[in-house]
C-alpha cells in the first residue's frame, strides 16, 4: 500500500437489526482509495451503495450498525471510535453530500448561518472570519455573496445541491462522499454541477466517492469504479477497463440499460427479475437467479475473485471455470 | 392523406395565479405548441422539468383545456366541455400512464379491484368471475405471471417494477388508441427501465397504439419515438423526425440538451457547457425567444421578437432565428 492512501475498507459488513433479523445490506466489502482519486459506485436501489456511504462515514444509527471490519482514514481506524472522537474528525477530514439536497437543509435557517455553525462546532474561529470563509465558499460553487442571507426554499434545486457542495468542502477535508448529489435534478443543471465537482477536486485534490445508480455518467467522470450488487462489489476496476471489457454478467447488463444518443438503434434487454431479499440471501453467487449465463455452481458457493489485471477484478464462476481449463 | 389521430394548433394554458397580490398574472405553461400525431406512430416530447411537457399531455387527455387555440382529435375539434357520454367514450380511447408507479395505484385496493375498475366503467365485463378471467389475462400481457400470485395483492406487496406493469395493464385495459405517457420509466431503477419500455413497443406492434411518450431523457427518447418536439418554458423549440432533429441538431437548446446527456464514450473529450443558468420564470417569461438569456449565440433580434417555426429541413421544424443552424 503506498503512502499516499488516504481510505482503507477491509471487510466491512455493516446493516440494520430488525423484528425479522439482521439485513446485511454491507457484505465483505474491501477497497481503498488514493489521494485525489474519483471512485465511482454504481448499483441499483437496495444494494447497499448509501448504507457503505452512512458505514464509512460512521453515521449508522437506531438499528443500523457495523458488524464487522474496519475503515481507516489516513492510516486511523475510525470506524470504532466513539461518537465524541468521531464528531472531531467529521466534517474535518471527510465530508458527505446527501441524497437529496432539498430535505437536507434546514428550512428555517439561512444558508449562510448553516454554513457558518459547521465551522463555530469545528474550531474557534471568529463571526466575521467564518462569514468571509462562507462566502468565499459560496463564490467557489458559483453562487453569489448576496444568496448569503437567502433562506433554502429561496433557491433552486441546483443551487442548493451547490450549497450542500459547499458545505461539505468548507473545512477542507480529504474526503467527500457523494451520495446519489445529482439525481433529482434535470439534465443541463446535473451537467453544471458535475462540471463544477471536478473543477474544484483539479484545484482542491480532496478525493471523491460519488454513489449513483446511472453507470453511463460514472464511466464518464470517475477514474475507478465499483459495481455493487445485492451488498457485495462484484467487479472493480479502472472506469475505462471495466467500460471497455466489462466482465460481470450484471455489469454487462447495467451497461446495456441505456440507450445510446448516436450509432444504430438496436433493441436493448434491462435486467429481468428484482435483486434479492438481503435477509436472506441466496447461497452462492447473488446474481445467480437473474443471470442468464448462470452454471450449475452459481447457486452452491460464493465466487472468489479473479484478477484479470492489477486493478481490474471480478467475482464471477464464469471466469474462474475458463481460467482453470 | 396520412393519418391524423390528434392535432393542437397554436395551444395556449395559462394558468391564472392565486397567490394574494398577483391577482391577473398567469403561468404560461404552453405558447402556441403545434404539434400533430399520427396513428401507429411515437411521438416524444422532451424538456426539462418546468417546460410545458406534462401540460400538454393534460390538455390532450382534457385534465385541462386549452386557453387558446385548437385540439382536433381525428380532425374534429374537441369542445371545451364534453357531454359525460362523449367523454366517458373519448376517455377510453385516450388512456394515461402516469410516472410514479408508487402514488398512482390506491393502495387500499387489491390488485384485482384496481384492474377492474376500467371494465365496470367503460362497462366491459359483468360480474366477479368474468372479472377475474379479464384481468388475469391483462397480468399475463404485462409479464405479471401467474396471475393468480398477484391477483389479491395490495400495491405495497409489489416492486417499483411490477406496480408499473399495473399501471400499464390498466391503461391497456380497455384497448386505447391513444396512449399518453408521462416519464413512464422515470422513477424506475435502470435494470427495469428498459423492460417497461420494451413492453409498450410490443403493445404499438401488437395493437397498433399511437404513444405520446413524454420524457426528459434524449436517448430514451430516440429509442422510443420516430418523431421528437423539443420543449422549452412553454414552447417547442425544434420538432421533426428524431434521427434528424437528434443527428442534425438546429436549435442551441437541443444541442444544450445532447451535449449535457451522459455519454461514457465522449470520457476526457468532453466540451464543457457554454451555457449557464435556468429555466426561466413562466409567468414573466423572457420577452422575444424565450431561450434567448441562456443562449451561446444571442442576436439583438432575438430580444425583441418571438422567433417563428420555420422549416429548415426535410420534416425538420426550428423556432430560431440562426440561419445555418448550430453546426
Amino acid at each position: 500500500m503506498g503512502d499516499n492512501t488516504i481510505l482503507q475498507v477491509n471487510q466491512l459488513s455493516a446493516g440494520y437489526d430488525t423484528k425479522a433479523g439482521f439485513v446485511k445490506a454491507v457484505d465483505d466489502v474491501s477497497f481503498s482509495l488514493k489521494k485525489g482519486a474519483f471512485l465511482g459506485i454504481a448499483g441499483e436501489s437496495g444494494c447497499g451503495k448509501s448504507t457503505l456511504a452512512y458505514a464509512i462515514m460512521n453515521l449508522l444509527r437506531d438499528n443500523g450498525l457495523i458488524q464487522s471490519g474496519s475503515v481507516s482514514l489516513n492510516e486511523a481506524e475510525i470506524s470504532k471510535l466513539n461518537r465524541f472522537k468521531m464528531k472531531k474528525i467529521r466534517w474535518v477530514d471527510l465530508s458527505m453530500v446527501f441524497q437529496s439536497a432539498m430535505n437536507a437543509l434546514n428550512p428555517v435557517l439561512k444558508i449562510g448561518e448553516q454554513l457558518t455553525d459547521a465551522m463555530h462546532a469545528h474550531k474557534t474561529i471568529t463571526r466575521k472570519d467564518a462569514e468571509r470563509r462562507a462566502r468565499d465558499v459560496l463564490e467557489l460553487v458559483d453562487i453569489k455573496g448576496d444568496r448569503y442571507d437567502s433562506y433554502p426554499h429561496q433557491l433552486s434545486g441546483g443551487m442548493k445541491q451547490r450549497v450542500m457542495i459547499a458545505m461539505a468542502l468548507i473545512l477542507q477535508p480529504d474526503l467527500i462522499i457523494m451520495d446519489e448529489p445529482t439525481t433529482a435534478l434535470d439534465v443541463v443543471v446535473q451537467r453544471t454541477i458535475i462540471e463544477k465537482i471536478q473543477e474544484l477536486q483539479r484545484s482542491f485534490d480532496f478525493s471523491i466517492i460519488f454513489i449513483t445508480h446511472d453507470l453511463s455518467l460514472l464511466v464518464e467522470i470517475s477514474d475507478q469504479l465499483a459495481i455493487m450488487y445485492a451488498g457485495r462489489i462484484v467487479e472493480s476496476g479502472s472506469s475505462s477497463e471495466v467500460f471497455n471489457n466489462p466482465l460481470h454478467p450484471y455489469t454487462v447488463g447495467l451497461m446495456s440499460a441505456f440507450p445510446a444518443l448516436t450509432g444504430p438503434i438496436r433493441r436493448m434487454e434491462g435486467i429481468e427479475g428484482k435483486p434479492p431479499d438481503l435477509l436472506n440471501p441466496p447461497v452462492g453467487c447473488r446474481f445467480a437467479p437473474r443471470c442468464k449465463k448462470a452454471i450449475p455452481i452459481c447457486s452452491k458457493e460464493y465466487p472468489s475473485r479473479f484478477n484479470r489485471s492489477d486493478a481490474h477484478y471480478v467475482n464471477c464462476h464464469l471466469f474462474n471455470e475458463t481460467e482453470g481449463r | 392523406m396520412t393519418d391524423r389521430i390528434v392535432e393542437m394548433k397554436g395551444v395556449n394554458k395559462h394558468f391564472p395565479l392565486k397567490t394574494f397580490g398577483r391577482y391577473g398574472e398567469v403561468v404560461h405553461a404552453m405558447d402556441d405548441v403545434s404539434i400533430s400525431v399520427n396513428r401507429g406512430r411515437i411521438m416524444a416530447i422532451v424538456g426539462e422539468s418546468g417546460s410545458g411537457k406534462t401540460t400538454t399531455a393534460n390538455v390532450i387527455s382534457r385534465l385541462y383545456t386549452e386557453t387558446a387555440g385548437q385540439v382536433l382529435f381525428e380532425g374534429k375539434r374537441l369542445p371545451q366541455k364534453m357531454p359525460r357520454t362523449e367523454e366517458l367514450e373519448y376517455r377510453k380511447r385516450v388512456q394515461m400512464i402516469f410516472q410514479d408507479p408508487f402514488s398512482s395505484l390506491n393502495p387500499t385496493h387489491t390488485i384485482v379491484n384496481i384492474l377492474s375498475r376500467p371494465f365496470v366503467i367503460h362497462k366491459l365485463a359483468k360480474g366477479k368471475k368474468a372479472l377475474r378471467k379479464k384481468v388475469s389475462d391483462l397480468l399475463v400481457q404485462v409479464g405479471l405471471e401467474p396471475p393468480g400470485q398477484f391477483l389479491d395483492k395490495f400495491p405495497h406487496e409489489l416492486s417499483g417494477g411490477q406496480r408499473q406493469r399495473v399501471n400499464v395493464a390498466r391503461t391497456f385495459a380497455v384497448n386505447p388508441e391513444l396512449v399518453l405517457a408521462d416519464e413512464p420509466s422515470s422513477m424506475l431503477d435502470v435494470s427495469i427501465r428498459m423492460s417497461i419500455m420494451n413492453m409498450m413497443l410490443d403493445f404499438k406492434d401488437k395493437e397498433g397504439i399511437t404513444y405520446l411518450y413524454i420524457t426528459h431523457d434524449l436517448a430514451g427518447a430516440r429509442y422510443m419515438s420516430s418523431e421528437i418536439a423539443v420543449m422549452y418554458a412553454g414552447m417547442i423549440m425544434e420538432t421533426g423526425d428524431t434521427e434528424t432533429v437528434i443527428g442534425h441538431t438546429f436549435h442551441p437548446y437541443t444541442k444544450l440538451l445532447k451535449s449535457a446527456a451522459p455519454s461514457p464514450e465522449k470520457g476526457l473529450k468532453r466540451k464543457k457547457l457554454t451555457t449557464k443558468g435556468d429555466i426561466p420564470s413562466l409567468v414573466n417569461p423572457p420577452g422575444g425567444c424565450r431561450f434567448h438569456p441562456r443562449c451561446p449565440f444571442v442576436m439583438e433580434k432575438c430580444r425583441s421578437e418571438v422567433p417563428a417555426m420555420k422549416q429548415v429541413g426535410q420534416n425538420h421544424y426550428a423556432r430560431c432565428f440562426l440561419e445555418g443552424g448550430t453546426l
